[in-house]
C-alpha cells in the first residue's frame, strides 16, 4: 500500500473511532482514548530511533516535557502581551497569539526536534549503553532547567485553562473532543511517517546502523549524518506528543511531565509490540494503553506501572522480538508460502488467550485487592492463576510447544465453570452476555483444538513422519 | 560582599564526605558496568532496597543500621547471583543484543520501584542512631556523624575491593574476565563463575550503600532515580572499572554538587552531576583516569 492511500485509510479507521465514541456518548472514552493515542505517539516515536537504529533513549520524558512546556510557555505569553513584548513588538504579539492547537504541536516539534538534534550532536561518539545513560542525564539536565525557571511554574507548576469549546466551521466541538481528534490525526501521522522510513533508503540506513554500526560505515553509509536525522525526526514526534497535553491535563508540573511513566511506556510498548516494523509499537500501544487505563479505574495507577514493568521483563526474556516476532516466527513454520486457516485459526486464539490472560489478571487483582470477603478474594486469586495459564498457553500455541493444545484445552475447560460463577454472582445483562460470549468461544476453541489438523501441529517432526 | 571562605571550606568538607559516600554508591556500578560490562541500571534500586531493609530492622528491633546491612551481605549476595543468573540465561548466552539487557533492568528499576511503593509508600523514612544527631566541631567548620561514618565505612569497603581485586586469584580472574575469556578458561578458571560472582559482589555492596545512604538522608522509593546519573557520571569520570579513579571521581563530584548546593541552592545539584556526565561522555568518554 502506498503511503497515501495508507494515510487516507489509517485516518478513516481512527474518524470511525472518534465517530463511534461519538455516538456512544461517554466523555470518558475520549479521556482514555486521548492517553492511549498520545502513548501511540511516542512509542512511534522512540521506535524510529531505538526499533529501527538500535539505540535506547531512556528520557522519552524528557522530549515530551520539552512539547509540553513549549505549550505552557505560548500559553503564558498569550495570557498577557503587554507584560512580555515591548510595544513595538505589541501589535504583531497580538495579532499571532493565542495560537491555535496545530501551530502549538508543530512549534513543539520544532523545539523537540532542535533538541533531539543536540543530543545527537553530543552523543554521536557514544553508542550502545553510553547513549541510553546520556539521555537519561539529558532528561534530568531539562527537568532540573524546568524545576528552576519560575515562568513557567518552577516546582509549583502551572495552570492551563483550555476553552470550553472549538469552533470548526459552523460546527462547535467540545475540547476534549477536539483534543482527541487532533491526537488521532497525530497518531496517524505519526504511523505513517515511521511506515514511510521503514520502506525508504533511510530506513534500510537505519537497519545497517542497528545491525553493524562499523560495518555500515565502512560500506559508505553516512552513518552519522542518518543518527541525526533519526534522533531529530524521533524527538520531534516526542515534542508533538507533549504539546496537546497542559490543555489535557489543565495543570502541569516538572513531575507530571517528566515522570518515568512516559520513559519507560514508551520502551515497553515497542519492546512489548516488536520493534522492527511500524505495527509494533502500535500494538504494544493500544495494548498496554488500554491495559493501563483498565487497571488505573480498577486498582490504582501505581499498580499499572508494575504490570507494566513485569510485562516489559517477561517480553524481553521470553519473546525478545515482541508480539510481531512470535507471529511471524510461527507463520514462517506453519504457513511457509501462503496463508492457511489453520494457522490464522491457531493465531486468533492465541491472541484471544493473551488478551483474556491480560485482562483477567488485571482484574483478578481489582477483585482479590478490593474484595468485601474471603470467598470473592479466592474468586479473584483463582482468576489470577487461570489468567496466567492463559497466558501461557498463549505462548505455547505460538512457540508450538508439544504440551501447548493439552494445556489450552484444560485452561478453556476450567474456565467455563468460572465463567457460571460469574453469570450466578452477577446476572446483570452485560455481565450475562460478556461470560455467555466467552462460554461460546471457550466450547469453540475446544472443539477446534481437538482437530486433527491442528494436533498434527504440535506432534514431534518424527511422529509427524509416521502419520504420514 | 567578601566572599564567604569558612562557607567554602565546609561545603569542601561535606563534599568530600558526601564523595566518600557517593564512591560507595558507585562501587557496585564500577564492578558491572566497568568491569563486567553489565549495563546494570537497576543496581540505585537495590540501593534503595538495602535502605528499606536497613529501615524495617531498626525499627523493630532498633540494631544499628550499619550492622544490619552487614548482617543481610550475603543474601544481598544471593540476590545478585540470582539476578546474574536469569541475566546469564537469557542474554548473555543466548547471545542477545545488549539493547534487549539494558531493557531487562531497566524493567527491574521500575518493579522494584513500584513494588516499594506499593507496600511502603511515597513518604520519607528515616533511622535513628545514636550517632545521627552528634557532630564533631574544629573551630569553624563542622563534621556530622552522620557523614563521617558512611565515608569512612565507604573507604574501608573500597580498600577491602581493591585488595580483593588485585591481590587474590578470583579478583584478578574478574579484572580478567572482560578482556580475554578464552585466557581464562586456559588458566582453569570458568568465566560465568567469575562474572557470577563479581556480579554478586556489586549488587552485595547495595546492601552497605543503602544503609548509609539511610543514615545520611530519609528515603522514599524513587530516591534511587537521582543516583543513576549520579553514579554513571561518577564511573565512567573514574574512568571503567578502575576503583581509585572510582574514589578519586567521586570526591570530585561530592565537592562539585556540595559548592552548587552552598552557593546557588540544592534545587541545582542534580544538574551538576548529570551535566558532567554528559560533558565526559561526549568529550572524553575514556575518563579522567581512562586506560
Amino acid at each position: 500500500m502506498r503511503s497515501p492511500v495508507f494515510f487516507i485509510v489509517a485516518m478513516l479507521v481512527g474518524l470511525t473511532g472518534f465517530v463511534c465514541a461519538l455516538w456512544i456518548g461517554n466523555d470518558y472514552i475520549f479521556y482514555a482514548g486521548f492517553v492511549v493515542l498520545q502513548f501511540i505517539v511516542l512509542a512511534t516515536a522512540w521506535n524510529i530511533l531505538g526499533g529501527y537504529c538500535g539505540y535506547v533513549n531512556f528520557g522519552s520524558a524528557g522530549f515530551f516535557a520539552v512539547g509540553a512546556y513549549s505549550t505552557v510557555t505560548l500559553h503564558k505569553l498569550a495570557a498577557n502581551t503587554g507584560r512580555y513584548f515591548p510595544d513595538a513588538l505589541l501589535p504583531v504579539a497580538d495579532a499571532i497569539l493565542p495560537l491555535s492547537l496545530p501551530m502549538l504541536i508543530v512549534i513543539a516539534g520544532i523545539m523537540a526536534g532542535i533538541i533531539g538534534l543536540g543530543t545527537g550532536y553530543l552523543t554521536l561518539r557514544l553508542r550502545g549503553a553510553f547513549f541510553a545513560i546520556a539521555t537519561l542525564a539529558l532528561a534530568v539536565v531539562l527537568q532540573t532547567l524546568v524545576l528552576n525557571w519560575s515562568f513557567v511554574g518552577g516546582a509549583r507548576g502551572a495552570y492551563i485553562i483550555a476553552p470550553q469549546s472549538v469552533a470548526i466551521g459552523a460546527y462547535e466541538l467540545r475540547y476534549i473532543h477536539y483534543l482527541a481528534l487532533t491526537m488521532i490525526v497525530l497518531s496517524v501521522l505519526a504511523v505513517t511517517v515511521a511506515r514511510l522510513i521503514e520502506r525508504s533508503r533511510l530506513g534500510y540506513g537505519f537497519a545497517t546502523i542497528r545491525d553493524d554500526e562499523i560495518a555500515a560505515e565502512a560500506c559508505g553509509v553516512p552513518t552519522l549524518r542518518l543518527k541525526l536525522v533519526a534522533t531529530t525526526i524521533s524527538g520531534a514526534l516526542m515534542g508533538m506528543a507533549g504539546a496537546p497535553f497542559p490543555y489535557y491535563i489543565g495543570y502541569v508540573d516538572p513531575g507530571t511531565a517528566f515522570g518515568l511513566s512516559y520513559g519507560v511506556n514508551s520502551i515497553a510498548m515497542p519492546m512489548i509490540g516488536g520493534t522492527t516494523s511500524w505495527i509494533g509499537p502500535l500494538i504494544g500501544a493500544i495494548l498496554l494503553g488500554t491495559l493501563q487505563q483498565i487497571a488505573t479505574v480498577t486498582i490504582s495507577s501505581a499498580v499499572n506501572l508494575l504490570i507494566v514493568g513485569i510485562l516489559l521483563i517477561g517480553f524481553v526474556i521470553m519473546a525478545p522480538s515482541g508480539i510481531v516476532g512470535l507471529y511471524s516466527e510461527f507463520l514462517r513454520t506453519t504457513a511457509p508460502s501462503k496463508l492457511n486457516a489453520r494457522a490464522v485459526g491457531i493465531l486468533v486464539l492465541a491472541s484471544y488467550c493473551f488478551i483474556v490472560g491480560l485482562g483477567g489478571v488485571v482484574f483478578g487483582l481489582a477483585a482479590a485487592m478490593g474484595a468485601k470477603n474471603s470467598v470473592l478474594a479466592g474468586l479473584g486469586v483463582v482468576e489470577i492463576v487461570l489468567s496466567l495459564a492463559y497466558l501461557a498457553s498463549a505462548y505455547g500455541l505460538t512457540k508450538l510447544d508439544r504440551w501447548s493444545p493439552l494445556f489450552t484445552t484444560a485452561t478453556l475447560a476450567i474456565s467455563i465453570p468460572l465463567s457460571f460463577t460469574y453469570i450466578w454472582l452477577d446476572s446483570s445483562t452485560l455481565n450475562v452476555i460478556i461470560h455467555a460470549c466467552v462460554l461460546v468461544i471457550d466450547i469453540v476453541a475446544i472443539w477446534y483444538l481437538q482437530r486433527a489438523e491442528v494436533t498434527g501441529l504440535y506432534r514431534s517432526e518424527t511422529e509427524q513422519r509416521v502419520t504420514v | 560582599m567578601d566572599f564567604p571562605f569558612e562557607l567554602l571550606i565546609n561545603a569542601i568538607v561535606a563534599g568530600l564526605l558526601l564523595g566518600g559516600f557517593y564512591a560507595a554508591v558507585t562501587v557496585g556500578i564500577s564492578i558491572a558496568f566497568g568491569i563486567l560490562d553489565i549495563v546494570n541500571i537497576a543496581h540505585p534500586a537495590f540501593i534503595i532496597l538495602g535502605s528499606y531493609i536497613a529501615y524495617i530492622i531498626n525499627q523493630t528491633f532498633g540494631v544499628d543500621p550499619i550492622l544490619i546491612s552487614i548482617a543481610v551481605l550475603p543474601a544481598f549476595y544471593l540476590l545478585g547471583s540470582a539476578v546474574y543468573q536469569v541475566y546469564y540465561v537469557s542474554f548473555e548466552q543466548r547471545g542477545q543484543d545488549a539493547l534487549r539487557g539494558l531493557a531487562f533492568f531497566f524493567g527491574l528499576l521500575f518493579v522494584t520501584e513500584v513494588m516499594l511503593i506499593l507496600v511502603f509508600g511515597v513518604d520519607y523514612r528515616y533511622v535513628t542512631a545514636g550517632y545521627t544527631d552528634h557532630a564533631y566541631r574544629f573551630g569553624q567548620f563542622s563534621i556530622p556523624m552522620r557523614m563521617l561514618i558512611p565515608c569512612v565505612l565507604s573507604l574501608i569497603m573500597l580498600a577491602l575491593l581493591q585488595v580483593f581485586l588485585t591481590r587474590t586469584f578470583t579478583g584478578r580472574a574478574i579484572m580478567a574476565v572482560s578482556q580475554d575469556q578464552l585466557a581464562l578458561r586456559l588458566m582453569a578458571a570458568d568465566p560465568v563463575r567469575i562474572k557470577r560472582i563479581a556480579f554478586s559482589i556489586s549488587i552485595a555492596t547495595a546492601a552497605l550503600a543503602g544503609a548509609c545512604l539511610i543514615v545520611i538522608q530519609p528515603v522514599e522509593p524513587s530516591v534511587g532515580r537521582e543516583y543513576i546519573g549520579r553514579v554513571f557520571a561518577i564511573c565512567v569520570l573514574g574512568g571503567l572499572g578502575s576503583l581509585p579513579g572510582t574514589l578519586i571521581a567521586a570526591m570530585l563530584l561530592g565537592i562539585v554538587e556540595s559548592i552548587t548546593a552552598t552557593f546557588y541552592g540544592p534545587s541545582w545539584a542534580p544538574a551538576v552531576s548529570f551535566g558532567f556526565l554528559l560533558l565526559t561522555l561526549a568529550f572524553r568518554p575514556s575518563g579522567l583516569f581512562g586506560r
